[in-house]
């Protein structure tokens, strides 16, 4: 009961103090007012910090007098999942997301303190306040998390069960909801810039930390996501183009063009309306985002369910939307420049197609997300559009977009300078052709699997290069450390990271190969190459869960994939096993015993002897490349904290 | 090698390679890689996004069982999926049947492909 | 790029905007599918079970009246959405001889209470501890509502929320 209060005081208190900083901050603007930004960010900061102490403590207490602790939570969730019950559900992700802000409009707030008389600064300010106070006044008002539970209950219903047995739930929301939040910044810089009308000056270059850092949280977010599905899902795949998952890919694909963007208008001042409508829409894709994981509006195993929130949340998304629009349309005279870009296959011209391409390949996305909704409100039939679309519109998106990775390194800024270009290029040109004829030789022959092989090896060789480049010029200055300071490195160790993921996205799709083997005590079988050996069964008990294991290995390696129940709930879900390497995953459920097997929990077939068992065995070649991949993003990612600014040195 | 320096030559070489690949002999369709091609186009009926050629539920093995007799039989993949979304309604089908407002899936994309071509066309120099 | 161009572009989006919000926002909440369970047509299932608040429930005493059987689940989120429906739709049909009768599916006791009582179910729901009546019933995730005609054969299979308005037709169907 006081629980409830101390965090809905805590709630309105955030709320009013954000409220306070829009106005300030509006006066700042235009009336040239005394800033008192830190105060307001502070006491908003300390009022969510007040309501999510509140909900911690109401959690790690199983004090079910609170609705949402009894829904999400029970008497013996461990501590761990009782902490992260918070983003469980709905109302509790809110206190998280709001959380994420309110640090982040602090730190903007701290960095910029010198300037907060500034007009561009106090307007951003008052966005970033605008933002944090929407999704405070969500919280105050339909989506409150301080309900109280009507009836007295001694025991909670606790999460879901595939949420309460892996730690990544400990990592992977909050990953993901920095890198949303954190693009609420160059919104709200593009907002003040047009606001202001100082679209000139260059704001979105000094931030470029902080939005590559937020990027690659979101990168790294939805990686991580993958890996848990792959995990736990049982059968070996990693992503669905469920509307959920799609809603964190579509601000990734903006948020990617903008900062690559972004560099042409630090080098030639160029791109300003292409690099303040991306902020815009990334911001807004993000809201939109939080619509579609909270609307109730499309059939998804992510989503959080409610009907209250959908139109607000879409109206938000709408309202971010159009005003960004119209300011810039508002201000379109000031936007021009005197130059342009000289020729397409420039490099400005080859950032002009990665934006064409990932706003595309956004767009496209969305329309198959929400195709099923256009379709019911004409036709009114509920249809599908599953993989076979997203596949097929994915696949030559992203063969363009490495084709560009390869291509960018290599041309020249303003002009078309063929020679220089295959000069540039000529080793790694023919290190493409040669893998394929490697790779042909060998026998592969999916399509697919070539092309990208090839374009890889032309994106992998322009980023070496480059790096080596780096490297020759630290060496130069006798201090190779400082490669890691130069402009290009951080960049093309992401390349490199997207470059395996890519590759191993490809020949892990391409190649995976499905079996069910049914196999006797002590008895062995080779399924694709692999040796797999069923050793029996075995039993393990916790306070949390029961299992019933299969012992098996798997060229040499042990695995035990089993059947969990957890306690108290009757029926069992599998858990799959795994043996990763770096070549080849191999990925072992447990879907059946023969006669007599019931007690396991697992399904029954008649067919199957007594104490045989039944293994789903998938083989997916490279599949760990995808994970390999995606933390050398993060760590290219990090790498951009020590980047030196381009304008401070001379660069190929 | 002075041939490899040039960029006429390494073209020649890439023309020859994509040739090898398109012409290289393809490994005949079985009814088998037909089966398993409709597979990850039909929907588990019982799950929320998994193809009949992912999920192990029972519908999805009913619905595996189906179309590897029409297959067998002789159908083509037309009726194949004719007869499954008759037995299960459209929203089995991972791609919403053609026609009427589908063909904006697909016009979609196309016509974003021309606004990008006209983007990219329309950078020279002024 | 010209002003015109830019203006023009904007109001072209900002259009597209408009329309897809107001499309978006006018989406009713997702409903359950019909889908072709192998069990339609067929002879339902029997089970009988102890109900959350202490009677027994069994289908071969429902007999001659029209039972819709839902498994649920209180960690189940659309479970949640669906609640509320099934409710109103069990006073609705409170004369007509319709009985709902829910089937926890994977969960506790205790939680499966809680979550009835704060959602004011008007209709049994029976335990269901080894799991056979949802493996019987080929349940793979709840929300699954199964309508069962008056002579014990399932009519009709639903996966996901039901609402008010899909049952009634279903219903008045039979």
């Amino acid at each position: 009961m006081i629980l409830s209060w101390i965090g809905r005081i805590g709630l309105y208190i955030g709320f009013l103090s954000a409220v306070f900083g829009v106005v300030n901050q509006l006066l700042v603007a235009r009336r040239g007012r005394r800033s008192y930004a830190l105060p307001a960010a502070l006491a908003s900061l300390l009022g969510i910090v007040v309501a999510v102490g509140a909900m911690q403590t109401a959690l790690v207490t199983h004090n079910f007098s609170l609705a949402y602790v009894a829904e999400n939570n029970a008497t013996f969730t461990p501590l761990l999942y009782s902490i992260t019950g918070m983003w469980s559900a709905l109302e509790g992700s809110l206190l998280l997301w709001s959380l994420i802000l309110a640090l982040l409009v602090v730190a903007v707030v701290v960095y910029y303190r010198r300037q907060r008389d500034d007009e561009v600064v106090s307007y951003a300010t008052m966005v970033l306040f605008i933002v944090a106070g929407f999704f405070l006044l969500l919280m105050v008002g339909p989506a409150d998390p301080f309900l109280l539970n009507p009836s007295h209950v001694l025991q909670g219903a606790g999460p879901n069960a595939l949420l309460q047995d892996n730690p990544l739930v400990a990592i992977h929301p909050p990953l993901l909801y920095s890198g949303f939040v954190g693009f609420t910044v160059p919104f709200a810089f593009a907002m003040a810039m047009l606001l202001s009308g100082r679209v000139h000056e260059q704001w979105p270059i000094e931030q470029r930390r902080w939005t590559v850092l937020a990027w690659g949280s979101l990168s790294v977010g939805i990686v991580l996501g993958s890996w848990w599905s792959y995990q736990v899902l049982g059968w070996g795949g990693f992503w669905g183009w469920d509307p959920v998952e799609n809603a964190a890919l579509l601000p990734w694909l903006t948020a990617t063009a903008y900062i690559h963007s972004v560099v042409v208008q630090d080098r030639r001042g160029l791109f300003r309306v292409w690099n303040l409508s991306l902020a815009v829409g990334t911001f807004s894709l993000t809201v939109l985002g939080t619509f579609f994981t909270r609307s109730g509006v499309l059939q998804s195993v992510h989503a959080f369910s409610s009907s209250t929130l959908g139109p607000v949340l879409i109206g938000f998304f709408g309202l971010s939307l159009v005003s960004g629009l119209g300011l810039i349309a508002w201000r379109g005279d000031e936007l021009r420049t005197a130059v342009g870009v000289d020729s397409p296959l420039s490099r400005e011209g080859i950032f002009v197609m990665n934006n064409v391409l990932f706003v595309g390949f956004a767009f496209v996305v969305l329309l198959g997300t929400v195709f099923p909704l256009l379709y019911q409100a004409i036709n009114g039939v509920q249809v599908t559009v599953g993989t076979p679309y997203f596949a097929a519109v994915a696949g030559p998106g992203s063969i363009a977009l490495l084709a560009l990775m390869g291509l960018a390194p290599l041309v020249s800024w303003r002009r078309f300078d063929g020679p220089t270009i295959w000069r540039r290029a000529r080793v790694t040109a023919w290190m493409c052709v040669a893998s394929v004829v490697l790779l042909e030789v060998a026998g592969v022959r999916h399509y697919a699997v070539l092309l990208v092989v090839f374009l890889a090896v032309a994106a992998a060789g322009s980023a070496l290069r480059t790096l080596a480049n780096n490297v020759t010029a630290a060496r130069r200055r006798n201090d190779l450390w400082s490669v890691l300071r130069s402009p290009s490195t951080a960049g093309m160790v992401v390349h490199l990271g997207v470059v395996i993921l890519a590759v191993g996205i490809v020949v892990s799709s391409s190649y995976t190969s499905r079996t069910e083997v049914t196999l006797s005590a002590n008895q062995r079988t080779v399924v694709d190459g692999h040796a797999i050996t069923f050793h029996g069964f075995a039993k393990r008990t916790s306070t949390l869960e029961s299992q019933t294991l299969v012992n098996v290995t798997v060229d040499g390696a042990r695995l035990q994939p089993a059947i969990t129940t957890f306690s108290g709930r009757s029926q069992a879900v599998g858990t799959p096993a795994i043996s990763s390497n770096f070549f080849r995953d191999v990925y072992l459920t447990f879907d059946a015993v023969g006669q007599g097997g019931s007690t396991s929990g697992a399904q029954v077939q008649t067919n199957v002897p007594v104490g045989a068992v039944v293994l789903g065995v998938t083989v997916e070649p490279l599949l760990s490349w995808l994970w390999i991949g995606g933390l050398i993003v993060g760590l290219g990612s990090a790498l951009t904290l020590g980047r030196r600014r381009s304008s401070d040195e001379a660069t190929a | 090698m002075r041939m490899l320096s040039s960029f006429r030559f390494w073209c020649v070489a890439l023309v020859l390679l994509v040739g090898s690949v398109l012409l290289a002999p393809s490994t005949p369709s079985t009814w088998q890689t037909r089966v398993a091609h409709i597979e990850t186009l039909v929907k588990c009926p019982s799950c929320d996004n998994l193809s009949v050629a992912q999920s192990t539920a029972a519908s999805s093995l009913a619905v595996r069982a189906q179309i590897t007799s029409m297959v067998r039989a002789g159908d083509s993949d037309t009726q194949v999926f004719t007869a499954i979304e008759r037995a299960y309604g459209p929203t089995v089908l991972l791609t919403p049947p053609a026609g009427g407002l589908t063909t904006l899936l697909w016009v979609g994309p196309v016509a974003l492909l021309l606004v990008a071509a006209v983007i990219v066309a329309r950078l020279r120099r002024r | 790029m010209r002003r015109r161009a830019i203006a023009l572009t904007a109001l072209v989006l900002v259009v597209l905007t408009v329309g897809f919000t107001a499309l978006l926002a006018t989406r009713p909440p997702i409903d359950a599918t019909a889908v072709h369970s192998p069990l339609l047509g067929k002879v339902a299932p029997e089970f009988s079970g102890t109900s959350l608040t202490g009677g027994t429930v069994s289908l071969q005493h429902e007999r001659g009246n029209i039972v819709i059987l839902n498994f649920w689940a209180s960690w189940c989120a659309p479970c949640k959405q669906e609640s509320p429906n099934l409710t109103s739709f069990a006073w609705s049909q409170r004369n007509n001889h319709v009985k709902i009768v829910g089937v926890v599916y994977n969960d506790t006791v205790a939680s499966a209470r809680s979550f009835e009582r704060y959602y004011g179910a008007l209709y049994p729901s029976i335990t269901d501890p080894q799991g056979s009546i949802a493996f019987h019933y080929g349940v793979t995730a709840p929300p699954t509502t199964f309508v069962i005609d008056r002579t014990g054969r399932v009519a009709a299979t639903l996966v996901g929320p039901a609402t008010q308005g899909q049952l009634q037709a279903i219903v008045s169907r039979l």
